[in-house]
């Protein structure tokens, strides 16, 4: 009969101090389990989550880590928003050619051409005007029409280092419940078609997002107009919300009086699969259907920027490309180009047919409306990529010092209709630097604090073993006499022990790492609530590099490279830890074990 | 098969002083012999079995077991030969709770370097009358069938020598006289020497060797001898 068996035996007799025994450490080890697997999980996502497909976040200048916080992980509300032509400095000319014809800008212009257009024609004079302030006026066309042509007929700025640029905005919610009910709300975002063909989910493989259903939306088509939107998984499986479907928008922060529901609808045109990150639970809305529904559009009732009188007597001037190796340039003068094009001009109409259909695919006639002007829009942040054609390396933190440093705000005053306020100083963050600040700051002592309470847990389930086995000895003491009588040496019977306190640490162990599994799972609906972090029965704490860290502590640099670099989860060194502590206490009634006096044990 | 040569055996006591409890001069016993050492309480039959067994060193004098000097050895050593060479059948039977009948003798074989036969421990139950009592454990067994798995047990490791202590002290007489049976006819069979400690005299009558352990301990003897 082996000595597991005899150990085993023993377990087995003293049944329920030996449950009990178990059951102790399993309640240790089961929160241990959980607390580094839940910790790990959400740490490592939102290490993780900053780190796919954008290097980069411009939004209104403030705290950075909030720009990170409500934008990567739609956490927080947003502060503020920024003028939409920030995001086109990192467009490139055709989009930004598109972009700003939609503007009342553009609109003024092209009625003040048409007008010169019709004096040239009639010649002499233009409805009276003496004929020399006639050619003036047409000298100053085309003059204006040059720097028109200087705005739009180009890149952005900061698009020579731009791979990718998706703008969001953000600020609505969907209530599953309907506002003022009791219920989850997810976060509604608002942004382009790229958001889904353009962005990344994992750097290394390039995943993009998959659809569980449907498709992404487009910025405009004659059944829906711009009323699209995509869901993430977990909206879905919270709101039973299917293709074809209605979301309502909730204006504002659900918990606040002030807000109310859009009347608005956008149609569900497609499911998001499940990606276990922020974006399974947020709505994503077309852009374009974002910024008509109702107090998304910015007043343009504050009259034209005003302009520095050093910027005035200033020459206008292109704006120039993005300078890495300059960062004194001074500042662009766009701003005194849009007020030669558009100064004079006071309103233009805002509303006008674009399209004839109804979104439910009513065949009765409908008027959608005119797309909103460049003027009244503002976006909440925008996600860059960049591309570093000049191989400056470590594009990621130096554009934003570039960005900054002003250039962002040189670019406004193109048009006499960006309202002066929604000029606002913009900031760029790069979100991975936020965020390992974040955890140096405020989650690494946390950390420890977890580190030291489950080291402590761990102890004293060590301790449950010594405390269970004492408690035996007399009745032990008999036992191992009959052992030793019947030929079993002092070392074998403290063998016996160790055994023993190996056999409760594993299976208290073991039952510990189940329960703090299906703990995890248990708790798994909450924690994604709040996180977008779903955690599965298999999902280990993530890994660290222990003998790293053991060289780090030890000092020197003599270990192989492949030991050092060995990722283990902290989970796999739950178990042996366990162990080794349970045979370290176990030494004590071991030892105890190994002194027995046979003849006096036997004569009890 | 055992040998005994001048035997003695104190204790220190809380006090600081020693007190005798042993003092003999030797006998030996041969294969197959059955020998009874009869005695009144306190005269010293366990501490004399327990030197015997190894599991107590005398204070001098020499033990001969199939010819291995065990007083001469480290612990480690006797251990092994007690191991291997020695059965031990307990007043109090001394079974294993934890253990079904079946596991109790395997555990006499257990610790021994021979073979552990699963085979052999069902022969043995067998042999005692307890097949049907295998995977019982000692609590749902009388005091009778207990102390005849002992008995099993005591033969498990096929021992030279067999050392019992009182063996039907805690046994009702139809029992006892069972039990006397078989210990002494599995000895025979197996041409085990056999040591038998008692206060009865029923008991020892049966065996044709009987030493009186009081006359033989001359710290008893001459204490006797005083008053």
């Amino acid at each position: 009969m082996s000595i597991f068996k005899i150990a085993w035996r023993s377990i087995q007799h003293r049944g329920l101090g030996s449950l009990l025994t178990i059951i102790s450490m399993a309640l240790g080890v089961m929160l241990v389990v959980s607390v580094l697997s839940i910790h790990g999980l959400i740490s490592d996502s939102f290490r993780s989550n900053s780190s796919f497909g954008y290097d980069i976040l411009v939004g209104a200048r403030g705290g950075g880590l909030q720009l990170t916080m409500n934008t990567v992980y739609y956490l927080s509300q947003p502060v503020e928003n920024v003028p939409y032509e920030y995001y086109l400095a990192f467009c490139d000319e055709e989009k930004r050619n598109t972009d700003l014809q939609r503007s009342f800008s553009f609109e003024a212009f092209q009625h003040e051409m048409d007008s010169l257009e019709l004096c040239s024609v009639t010649g002499g004079g233009c409805g009276g005007l003496p004929a020399r302030l006639s050619e003036e006026i047409v000298e100053a066309s085309f003059e204006s029409r040059q720097l028109h042509q200087s705005q739009i007929e180009r890149g952005g700025i900061y698009k020579p280092y731009t791979a990718m640029a998706i703008p969001l905005c953000l600020g609505d919610t969907f209530e599953v419940n309907g506002h003022g009910e009791e219920g989850a709300y997810f976060r509604c975002v608002g942004t382009t078609p790229e958001f889904f063909t353009e962005l990344v989910l994992d750097v290394d493989t390039e995943e993009k997002f998959k659809f569980e259903e449907g498709r992404a939306f487009v910025e405009f088509n004659e059944e829906n107009g711009y009323y699209e939107c995509v869901i993430g998984a977990l909206v879905a499986k919270n709101s039973d919300k299917k293709i074809g479907d209605l979301i309502y928008p909730t204006h504002g922060d659900p918990n606040d009086d002030s807000a109310h529901i859009h009347e608005r609808g956008f149609i569900i045109v497609g499911i998001l699969e499940g990606t276990r990150t922020p974006h399974d639970r947020a709505v994503f809305l077309n852009m374009e259907g974002f910024y008509l529904m109702e107090g998304h559009d910015k007043p343009i009732d504050e009259g034209p920027p005003t302009v520095d009188e050093d910027e005035e007597d200033s020459e206008p001037a292109e704006v120039d490309e993005f300078d890495m190796d300059d960062e004194d340039d001074e500042a662009d003068n766009g701003e005194a180009v849009g007020q030669t094009w558009t100064r004079g001009l006071t309103s233009v109409a805002n509303q006008a047919a674009e399209s004839t259909e109804e979104p439910n695919g009513s065949t009765e006639a409908k008027v959608w409306p005119r797309r909103l002007a460049i003027e009244q829009r503002e976006v909440t942040s925008i996600l860059i990529r960049t591309e570093d054609p000049d191989g400056y390396g470590a594009l990621g933190y130096i554009l934003p010092a570039k960005i900054n440093d002003g250039s962002l705000e040189r670019t406004l005053g193109w048009s006499a209709f960006r309202p002066v306020r929604a000029q606002k100083a913009a900031q760029a963050v790069n979100p991975i630097g936020e965020i390992t600040n974040f955890f140096a700051t405020f989650i690494a002592p946390i950390q420890w604090l977890l580190l030291a309470l489950t080291t402590m847990i761990c102890i004293v389930s060590g301790i449950s073993i010594i405390v269970g086995i004492y408690n035996s000895m007399n009745q032990r003491r008999h036992e191992i006499a009959v052992m030793r009588a019947l030929g079993a040496n002092r070392f074998k019977v403290m063998a016996i022990m160790l055994v023993e306190a190996f056999l409760l640490a594993f299976a208290g162990g073991v039952l510990g790492w189940i329960s703090g599994h299906l703990l995890n799972l248990a708790i798994s609906p909450a924690v994604e609530a709040k996180t977008g972090v779903g955690i599965g029965f298999f999902d280990f704490a993530p890994g660290i590099k222990l003998f790293g860290l053991l060289e780090g502590l030890l000092g020197g640099s003599t270990w192989p490279d492949w030991l050092v670099d060995l990722t283990v989860s902290p989970e796999f060194l739950l178990i042996p830890g366990l162990i080794l502590l349970a045979m370290l206490v176990g030494i004590y009634p071991a030892i105890s074990a190994y002194r027995t006096d046979v003849a006096k044990a036997l004569g009890k | 098969m055992l040998e005994l040569k001048d035997i003695k055996k104190s204790y220190l006591q809380p006090n600081g002083e020693t007190t005798d409890i042993l003092d003999i001069p030797g006998f030996n016993v041969a294969a197959g012999e059955q020998m009874v050492l009869l005695g009144p309480s306190g005269c010293g039959k366990s501490t004399l079995l327990h030197i015997i067994a190894g599991i107590t060193r005398p204070d001098s004098g020499k033990v001969l077991l199939d010819g291995v000097e065990i007083t001469k050895y480290s612990e480690p050593v006797v251990d092994r030969v007690r191991a291997d060479k020695l059965g031990y059948v307990f007043q109090t039977f001394n079974l294993l709770p934890a253990f079904s009948a079946l596991e109790n003798v395997l555990l006499g074989m257990t610790f021994a370097r021979k073979k552990l036969s699963r085979d052999r421990a069902k022969k043995l139950l067998d042999r005692v009358g307890l097949s049907h009592r295998a995977s019982n454990k000692p609590g749902a067994m009388s005091v009778g069938e207990q102390q005849r798995v002992a008995v099993a047990r005591a033969l498990a490791n096929r021992p030279k020598v067999l050392l019992a202590d009182e063996p039907t002290a805690n046994v009702d007489p139809q029992n006892q006289k069972q039990i006397v049976s078989l210990i002494r006819e599995t000895c025979h069979e197996d041409n085990i020497a056999l040591v038998m400690v008692t206060h009865s005299m029923e008991v020892s009558d049966e065996f044709d060797r009987v030493e009186q352990l009081a006359e033989l301990n001359r710290v008893v003897s001459q204490a006797r001898a005083a008053q």
